[in-house]
């Protein structure tokens, strides 16, 4: 059981994520700024910064996986949220491994993180033709509530996650792949 | 540094041919969903329903608490209202008994207006705002079916996009595009009624547009309300869409476009009803068509 709670945690959060609107105060849901949740991205920062190892990548694998879940239960466009989500997890994986991880580094990487993905995401949207925004409406309206949203979830998970994750990673040691 | 092994190209290579597949499929014209999508939407959206009820009560009972201060003006004005449609009760009474006999002498046993409606719960809301869909709690075993139009007490909020044995999923008029039209139609109390299609919605207007196909001698008027009209084969007629806005004119001048406010209220959404139409049109299974309902 506790092998899967990692991933559990992650279901768990996509299936949140569907009554997050509900959560939001009208005024706000209806107005002109578009609020994305983005937590399991974050959870998945979280990993990256606290479970994984300098050559273990479960939270890639964990990315690519439930970015297609996202796609698939969410969307129907499929593959978009689980290459971007992917992707970045990667540079910030890389990133991680030369950085400390403490509260301040985590905000900073969480909003650049978030910021690069919605862009990433909002770029192939683009692409496809399910899009169609002005960049600087995106910038203000979409792109800068939303990671302000996202951080807000990120502040009071941070003491949870890393003390749970730095346990699960020190009992999961032998059990780790290597590329 | 690290980022420029060549195993990591190779992979970041395989990823975007892996997500130019899976996007050319999906904007395919696909009819059904893969069995391995059907099972992931249902097992996710069993465990929605679990947390979308207990989150609903919760803001339920958060705004009622807020509504009760308005609640002595609305009563006011909702009594006056209520002794209005008293009149209106009886009119439609007998005009519905005199419709029926008249039917029945034209031996006319269905009416593309009947419908079977299929109540569902919206289980959960796609958090992606560029992709405005939702998922209700009843699938192919329910009956649903792709193109079905779902409407609330308001009118008329979206159509089923994909169905999964016990889920669906609707796409709400906020995503409507040149692919989801409707064949709708003003009717007047005079002349001939107005018809036309709605053609998509425009996200700065918040309105669907509506371009005008029939030249009547009536003219499009703010305020006028906008019905389905059923000649699209799937939705029945009678549906109330909105009310017309604005009116301005096309895109080429030729002839004019009303903006039509959706009737419904497409953000706060939980109990819909998914139209069967009784009239059924049979369908040969073809590719082409852009979907008009």
């Amino acid at each position: 059981m506790k092998k899967f709670s990692l991933p559990l945690i992650l279901f768990l959060i996509v299936v949140l994520e569907g009554v997050a609107l509900k959560l939001l105060p009208a005024t706000i849901a209806i107005g002109e700024t578009y609020l994305i949740p983005h937590w399991v991205f974050i959870v998945l920062l979280f990993y990256a910064m606290f479970y994984d190892r300098e050559h273990t990548y479960y939270s890639i694998i964990y990315a690519a996986i439930f970015g297609l879940l996202i796609d698939i239960v969410y969307t129907n466009v499929l593959g978009v949220y689980m290459f971007s989500y992917a992707l970045v997890i990667y540079l910030l994986h890389e990133i991680a491994k030369v950085l400390h991880g403490n509260i301040i580094v985590m905000i900073l990487l969480g909003a650049f993180g978030i910021a690069v993905v919605d862009v990433l995401i909002n770029t192939i949207y683009l692409v496809i033709g399910v899009s169609d925004v002005i960049w600087s409406t995106y910038l203000l309206y979409r792109l800068l509530p939303t990671v302000l949203l996202n951080l807000l979830f990120l502040i009071p998970f941070y003491p949870l996650m890393t003390a749970q994750l730095k346990k699960w990673q020190r009992e999961h040691r032998t059990k780790h792949i290597s590329f | 540094m690290s980022f420029f092994r060549r195993k990591g190209w190779f992979i970041l290579l395989f990823g975007i041919i892996l997500l130019v597949v899976l996007v050319g499929y999906s904007l395919s014209d696909r009819d059904h969903l893969t069995l391995p999508e059907q099972i992931i939407k249902d097992t996710v959206g069993w465990f929605q329903k679990i947390v979308y009820t207990p989150v609903n009560y919760a803001t339920n009972t958060i705004s009622s608490i807020d509504d009760l201060k308005n609640t002595y003006k609305e009563n006011k004005i909702l009594k006056e209202k209520v002794s209005e449609y008293k009149g209106l009760v009886y009119e439609t009474q007998e005009l519905k008994k005199e419709n029926k006999e008249l039917q029945k002498t034209l031996d006319k046993s269905e009416s593309i207006r009947e419908y079977d409606p299929i109540q569902a719960t919206v289980i959960s809301r796609s958090p992606e705002r560029w992709v405005d869909q939702m998922t209700i709690n009843k699938g192919k075993k329910d009956g649903i079916k792709d193109n079905m139009a779902v409407m609330t007490a308001d009118g008329l909020v979206g159509k089923i996009l994909s169905t999964s044995q016990y889920t669906s999923t609707v796409q709400l008029l906020s995503g409507f595009d040149q692919f989801n039209r409707i064949s709708a139609t003003i009717s007047t109390k005079k002349g001939k009624d107005i018809f036309g299609l709605i053609e998509g919605y425009n996200s700065d207007e918040d309105a669907l547009t509506f371009e005008i196909i029939e030249e009547s001698n009536q003219k499009v008027k703010k305020g006028q309300l906008v019905y389905s009209s059923g000649l699209g084969g799937m939705f029945p007629s009678g549906l109330p869409i909105g009310k017309v806005k604005e009116v301005v004119p096309d895109q080429y001048g030729l002839t004019k476009t009303a903006l039509v406010e959706p009737a419904a209220d497409l953000y706060d959404l939980n109990n819909v009803i998914v139209v069967d139409r009784k009239l059924e049109v049979h369908e040969e299974d073809e590719p082409t068509d852009d979907g008009e309902e």
